[in-house]
């Protein structure tokens, strides 16, 4: 009835977990019934479960990312105690759930973490820099949302009921097969994946759709502000990559469902087929995280440069290039595997050249700044301490593409040590600098500057104290996920990159501090224009937040920098005082098909992973006649009335227009 | 949402979209294309399994008759015509290609050379 699950599958014997995963439980039934109780669950119902808006999906997305971050963030604490103390003694966490916790942690940072947040800043920021009123896909993007947290609580789920992979975050077969792995971990990781992974397909299709179909007047490919290209370059990178993920995990599922044999080790498996076919994903996808980031790089530092970005159609060229070659790289990952110097020497160069435009990039980026007027805000700071360190993370990334030293190199902790280099100064500091600057944006009022500062400096210096230790301890020999060493030489580099760990989690306290207090003083810190930045695009030619509709009138662009252009023009002419002719305008209605799939979907995975056949038809049949009833639907737009729209738009143009000649009269 | 729909850069269309024919002649389309892809499909199947031509061929047969059935696929249900009107679908097109070729051939070369760093088996074998 059941399948595989009963009593044994709770850890009662293990406190960590268990805990953990009870406290999170409190909080979420205690959150559900404050909101119940306060009676917030129509609200939410159906202005944020059922939007289909793509401020609010992007929002969701963040919001799903940052919880995740915490969850991610704990695993990481709970590593580096156990490496800091595990030497010559078993530390605290025994290896069974030690290797589960390096797993569960790759994972969600990559899947739950970084994914997620990027493609909310992008759903929440492109359709306004594009000048139109929604994505191309307003109901496929809310299934895209809600099939990912499906997979971010099947994840959660496995803290509490079975236990997590042990693989480490690719589930590198044979050890992930059947007759290494049998419990359910992997199960739990592949079927998480899988539906995730649904998800952020569909996201990538409609924003590649969204990019190029919907523009408004005038924004030709040429004029598009650069975060439009980086994300049409990531999503697709997101619709080229992502099936190859799903097609190897499927055949990875396959052999431990079905008694296949794609990657087992006996009966014609290859092993190495699996390393061939998830690197061909996995490459491209640390360029799916990073491009959208030196997107938002490129926003944040031409707007507090006061600056037009330097060399766009360098920046354009650079950003496509990195797109297809990110797609002839792959093999740097398993250089060790033995396909010889010749093919080995390929991909070493490949990867090498892959670091010209990214160079390039950087070099745009200062020309930028150069002999600019430049305001240090928070979002600058980001920017800033991502081009310091990402040029240290890129050059350890050029060294280990050296066959030869990545024979030395290979699986160390100086290879930790650059991908995390890499990933939390790029993507991560790119997240948190599109989160300081759009936040405004998306609410309504701007973030307090001293928190957000100090969140600045403690991540900065933490993350230099906890991964240049790192380096050296991966120089000494130590490889990756141990969960107890002997040798003394490397104790005293874990200890450091333990505190360093202490540092980051201030840095992160004080970025919820920077959120709390930012809530509390928020009518002192209320953004009245829509413009606080003084800003280049459009997203800042509509209030914040933005009406549900966007823009009135989709704006006529006429150059580069759009908005910057018009502000210009609006300064010498003033603002032109007849009033425009308002019109009716038609918005897609919500809709529950994205919550009640993915309600769905997270049943069928669920029984999926413990072998609840019966479970698996009921979520699958549930799944699909939710798609039906979707595509059967009559109506699906409403009317906003022209008055309606006058009414809320004046009331922007009224501010905007006091602003502008405040500024005229100083 | 209906007065951003008509896209002022460029003038091309999402698939299916350009159609202006009529509905007679779009159900044509549709149909000639289903007959064609089942004649591919059974075809291959009936090589598969046939002795009546020269054995060797058959893989390099199936590998045509499958080109040929993605080809069905892309003008009659996909609607990727040389048009002006269909550059971005063109250009999608040969992004795909390339990765798959990127891919693909990429591929095929790692795993043929996996063994480089191995000793001959087979003189080992014989030796022993
Ligand atoms: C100049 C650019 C880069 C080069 C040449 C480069 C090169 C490499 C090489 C050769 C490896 C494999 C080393 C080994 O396993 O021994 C590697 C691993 C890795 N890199 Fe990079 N990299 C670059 C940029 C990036 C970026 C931008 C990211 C992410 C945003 C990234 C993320 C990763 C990750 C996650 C791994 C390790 C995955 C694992 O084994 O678990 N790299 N890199
Ligand atoms: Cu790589």
């Amino acid at each position: 009835m059941l399948g595989k699950l009963d009593w044994s599958a709770i850890p009662f014997d293990q406190p960590i977990p268990l805990v953990a995963g009870a406290m999170v439980l409190v909080a979420i039934l205690g959150v559900l019934a404050w909101v119940v109780v306060k009676g917030h669950l129509p609200y939410l119902w159906s202005e944020w479960i059922t939007s289909v808006d793509h401020k609010r999906i992007g929002v969701m997305y963040i919001l799903l990312a940052s919880v995740m971050l915490l969850r991610g963030g704990s695993d990481a604490i709970m590593m580096r105690i156990q490496q800091a103390v595990a030497y010559q003694s078993q530390g605290y966490l025994p290896p069974e759930h030690y290797n589960q916790i390096f797993s569960a942690h790759g994972t969600i940072m990559i899947f739950f973490v970084a994914m997620p947040f990027v493609i909310g800043l992008m759903n929440l920021i492109v359709p306004l820099q594009l000048g139109v009123r929604d994505v191309a896909f307003p109901t496929l993007n809310s299934v895209g949302f809600w099939l990912t947290a499906t997979g971010a609580l099947l994840v959660n789920i496995s803290l509490v009921v079975g236990e997590f992979a042990r693989t480490g975050w690719l589930a590198f077969p044979p050890l992930s097969e059947l007759s290494y792995s049998p419990g359910v971990g992997v199960d739990y990781y592949a079927w998480s994946l899988q539906i995730s992974g649904v998800g952020t397909l569909v996201a990538g299709i409609n924003l590649v759709t969204t990019v190029l179909k919907l523009r408004t007047k005038g924004m030709n490919y040429l004029r598009m502000p650069m975060f439009c290209w980086t994300t049409l370059a990531s999503n697709l990178l997101i619709v080229a990559a992502f099936p190859i993920l799903t097609a190897t995990l499927a055949m990875l599922l396959l052999d431990r469902y079905l008694g296949f044999h794609f990657f087992t080790n006996e009966a014609g498996g290859n092993v190495m087929m699996f390393m061939n076919l998830i690197w061909a994903w996995g490459h491209p996808e640390v360029y799916i995280l990073v491009l959208p980031a030196f997107g938002i790089f490129s926003e944040v530092v031409s707007t507090f440069s006061g600056k037009a970005l330097f060399g766009y159609r360098s920046m354009v060229l650079a950003t496509m290039a990195i797109c297809v070659i990110s797609f002839m790289v792959w093999l740097h990952h398993f250089f060790t595997m033995g396909a010889g110097p010749d093919v080995n020497a390929i991909f070493g160069i490949a990867s090498m050249i892959i670091a010209i435009p990214t160079g390039v990039k950087i070099y745009n980026w200062l020309f930028t700044m150069y002999g600019g007027r430049i305001r240090f805000a928070t979002p600058m700071l980001w920017s800033v301490g991502f081009m310091v360190t990402f040029i240290i993370g890129g050059l350890t990334g050029v060294l280990v593409a050296v066959p030869p030293a990545d024979f030395m190199l290979h699986n160390s902790m100086f290879l930790v040590a650059h991908f995390h280099n890499v990933i939390i100064g790029g993507v991560l500091f790119g997240a948190f600098a599109g989160f300081e600057y759009w936040f405004p944006k998306a609410f309504g009022f701007r973030l307090d500057e001293r928190w957000g500062k100090a969140a600045f400096w403690f991540t900065f210096t933490g993350f230099y104290v906890t991964f240049m230790p790192l380096y050296i301890a991966g120089m000494l020999g130590m490889t990756r996920r141990m969960q107890h060493y002997d040798v003394a030489a490397w104790r005293p580099w874990m200890i450091v990159a333990a505190v360093g760990m202490a540092v980051l989690t201030i840095g992160v306290i004080c970025q919820i501090v920077q959120l709390v207090v930012s809530i509390r003083n928020r009518e002192a810190l209320r953004d009245r224009t829509g413009d606080p930045w003084d800003g280049r695009s459009l997203e800042w030619a509509t209030s914040s937040p933005p009406p549900v509709f966007n823009f009135a009138f989709n704006p006529d662009v006429r150059g580069e920098d759009a908005y910057w252009e018009m502000k210009a023009h609006a300064r010498q002419q003033s603002f032109e005082h007849e009033e425009p002719e308002y019109q009716d305008i038609e918005m897609p209605r919500n809709s529950p098909t994205g919550f009640v799939c993915a309600f769905f979907a997270t049943i069928m995975g669920f029984a999926l992973i413990w072998h609840i056949w019966w479970m698996v038809i009921l979520g699958g049949i549930g799944a699909f006649a939710t798609f039906v009833v979707f595509a059967w639907r009559d109506h699906d737009e409403y009317v906003i009335p022209a008055e309606e729209v006058a009414r809320i738009d004046r009331i922007n143009i009224e501010e905007r227009r006091s602003l502008v000649s405040m500024a005229g009269a100083v | 949402m209906s007065d951003q729909t008509h896209i002022p850069a460029g003038h091309d269309l999402a698939p299916g979209e350009e159609e202006q024919h009529s509905v007679g002649e779009r159900i044509l389309g549709y149909v000639v294309g289903l007959v064609l892809a089942l004649l591919l499909t059974a075809t291959s199947f009936f090589i598969a399994g046939t002795d009546l031509v020269w054995q060797p061929s058959i893989p390099v047969a199936l590998i045509v008759l499958a080109i040929a059935q993605m080809g069905v696929h892309l003008v009659f249900f996909l609607h990727i015509t040389t048009g002006p009107d269909n550059t971005n679908n063109v250009l999608a097109l040969a992004f795909g290609l390339l990765i798959v070729f990127l891919v693909v051939g990429g591929t095929v070369w790692i795993m043929a050379h996996l063994n480089a760093n191995m000793p001959p088996m087979d003189q080992i074998m014989m030796r022993q």
